[in-house]
């Protein structure tokens, strides 16, 4: 029997799917990824540094935010500059909203139809109106925390090299608090809503790979934790490799010859000690036995970030507000050399290496969260005969299934492609 | 996604049409036709310009959305840049199957009714747009620059602060947020019609200090330097 998907709905990107099914195996299973090679990293050779973050951000419509900070800490770091505290959190809370943003259009629009069966988020308005609103309202939180600190909710403008072009205005930032705070047991409603869906039964060991941090939940910055090991984004960077998938567009990429899987529920794994109360809290409800490697749980990890990032976003906006906001104007005296950003994007760790010589740009990759999970995925739908009682499903509820893996897994093939 | 950004509205929207194909909120099959169809990005691939086509067949109405359905996005970067060829083996090993076309607006591939620009789009815009062509009109964009949307314009204008401001030659609607967070507008909505490009650029070369490379960079970042370049040496 075989299995195709022609274009999987509700992901960012156009991406199809097929496979074989021999007696209730599935062989041969391959995401095929339907978008146009952009070149993005040729572009950019020859061009100004200071213009790749405006740029990149355009490689993706959901993550913008996170494409045009993690270029410019690439820049930062060949440039050899370390920012002002002010700055470093303000661009902490302009993550914090991308995630929000991305998290909860994932979790609630693009995800939560699987669970009952919709075919169109129409069907799950009409279900559950007052969630949808509640969903929405969460949403709108995520994009004005990027509007009030980055200027623009879609495609950040403030955001500098060695800093900020401008500082948030302290009303907006007061009101936004305030905001945060009324919305705040709406993420809690809705963590724990997601807390008592029915997950899918799977199971793949696989590796654990985010940013990890010893003072906080990392996000922004961090060393690479996988498994029981913390390095260098450089040294991890050595040991991965990307190549092209049957599609050719869309390159995979590997750890020393292994699949790993990055986002929310690498996260939960590798910093879940580091989750604020509420999230914590929440997350406990569904009495986990940790390592899970069950990636349907991506789902309740993002729903967890939800409530976390509400917490650490009220934390971070009530350190600021106690005071006038001070934006550092940085000195830039070299601009040669190599350097490396990373940063947890909504999907996984994003990587940005660049070389540059007196401000151009001799050289650029860039790695996305998107691209290592690929060959992650492709490696769980091989086995998904893991899935408890597959064998026994119609080829319509297999197809269902798989299109409800693939989607836990929220890829973004815009970004696969770059 | 700025569509979604709309948040309530955008639900209520949903309630007063009938959605015949949006795969980013839905997974039913295609319909026959369509009274409004709104498209996105740039076709570069064979399927992408065949289905492009098939929309327009389909289609009463054809809204061509954001910079790179528009202008064709900085995907058309590489066309500014000689050798694609070159360029495409330098990031994949592997270049058989993937098709590398010069990038096309959607308005050089098949008619377009009407146009919406901007990177991101400005979603008051689109709303209000989107609702009169409901209602059967066919609105436009006002030709106006984006100085006149500008707050810092006059004494605080960033092109007389030496910055690479491109706003005079833009097209407004966005609302200027980039001169409002200190960037230079940097002409994602594309030119307004009737410009006056030399005089930009030589505004650009003696109080931003740019050299013509630099500018062409700027002109280029949202595929729009052929679009700017349509009126040099005129007026």
């Amino acid at each position: 029997m075989k299995i195709r998907i022609d274009h999987i709905a509700k992901i960012e990107g156009h991406a199809s799917f097929t496979a074989d099914i021999v007696q209730g195996d599935v062989k041969a299973a391959k995401i095929k990824i339907e978008e146009g090679a952009r070149l993005f990293e040729g572009i950019l050779k020859g061009r100004n540094g200071e213009e790749m973050p405006e740029i990149v951000s355009r490689i993706c419509g959901i993550c913008p935010v996170v494409h045009n900070l993690t270029a410019f800490k690439a820049i930062e770091d060949a440039y050899g500059l370390t920012l002002d505290e002010t700055s470093i959190l303000l661009r902490k809370l302009m993550m914090l909203g991308q995630i929000i943003n991305s998290h909860s259009l994932h979790l609630f629009f693009f995800s939560l139809s699987d669970f009952f069966g919709f075919k169109t988020d129409l069907q799950l308005i009409n279900a559950y109106p007052e969630k949808t609103h509640d969903a929405t309202k969460i949403r709108d939180i995520g994009n004005k925390i990027v509007e009030v600190v980055g200027g623009r909710s879609i495609h950040p403008l403030t955001p500098a090299v060695g800093g900020l072009r401008k500082a948030p205005d302290l009303e907006e930032l007061k009101d936004l608090l305030s905001d945060c705070k009324n919305i705040l047991p709406l993420t809690i409603k809705l963590g724990e809503f997601f807390v008592n869906l029915k997950y899918p039964d799977f199971h793949r060991e696989t590796i654990f790979v985010s940013l990890t941090n010893p003072d906080e939940y990392a996000i922004y910055e961090g060393k690479i934790k996988m498994g029981e090991r913390t390095i260098e984004s450089k040294d991890f960077l050595a040991m991965t490799k990307e190549y092209q998938g049957q599609d050719k567009v869309a390159k995979r990429v590997k750890f020393a010859g292994k699949s790993y899987m990055v986002g929310a529920l690498a996260r939960l794994h590798n910093n879940q000690e580091k989750l604020n109360p509420g999230a914590k809290a929440v997350l406990e409800k569904a009495k986990i036995k940790f390592p899970l490697y069950n990636p349907f749980y991506n789902i309740l990890a993002q729903a967890t970030e939800v409530i976390h990032c509400f917490e650490e976003t009220i934390k971070l906006l009530e350190l600021i507000t106690t005071g006038p906001i001070k934006i550092i104007e940085p000195k830039i005296s070299n601009r040669t050399g190599e350097g490396i950003g990373a940063i947890e994007a909504p999907r996984g760790t994003l990587f940005y290496s660049i070389k540059a010589k007196d401000g151009i740009i001799e050289n650029i990759n860039i790695i996305t969260p998107t691209a290592q999970n690929l060959a992650n995925l492709e490696d769980d739908l091989e086995e998904f005969e893991h899935l408890g009682s597959f064998s026994a499903l119609s080829k319509e509820q297999r197809t269902d299934k798989i299109k409800m893996l693939i989607r836990a897994y929220d890829p973004c093939v815009t970004c696969a492609v770059h | 996604m700025a569509i979604f950004d709309l948040g309530e509205r955008f639900l209520e929207f949903l309630t007063k049409v009938n959605i015949g194909d949006f795969r980013l909120a839905e997974e039913l099959p295609d319909v026959d036709k369509y009274d409004i169809a709104i498209v996105e990005g740039t076709a570069i691939t064979k399927e992408q310009k065949r289905r492009l086509k098939i929309i327009r067949k389909k289609s009463k109405i054809l809204i061509a959305l954001g910079a790179c359905a528009i202008l064709g996005g900085p995907q058309e970067i590489k066309d500014y840049r000689g050798n694609k060829s070159r360029l495409i083996r330098q990031i994949y090993p592997n270049i058989r199957g993937i098709d590398n076309p010069n990038v096309k607006s959607v308005k050089e591939m098949i008619k377009v009714d009407l146009e919406i620009p901007g990177c991101p789009i400005n979603k008051e815009e689109f709303f209000e747009i989107i609702n009169k062509v409901i209602k059967g009109e066919i609105p436009k964009i006002e030709q106006k620059p984006v100085c006149e949307e500008c707050p810092r314009k006059n004494n605080m204008c960033l092109l007389l602060l030496e910055k690479p401001c491109l706003g005079a030659i833009s097209l407004a609607g966005c609302g200027a947020p980039c001169p409002k967070s200190n960037f230079p507008c940097d002409g994602c909505r594309g030119p307004r019609k009737g410009i006056n490009l030399n005089a930009m650029k030589k505004a650009l070369i003696v109080k931003a200090r740019l050299n013509e490379k630099e500018i062409n960079f700027i002109l280029e970042r949202f595929g729009s330097k052929n679009e700017f370049y349509k009126y040099e040496n005129k007026n």
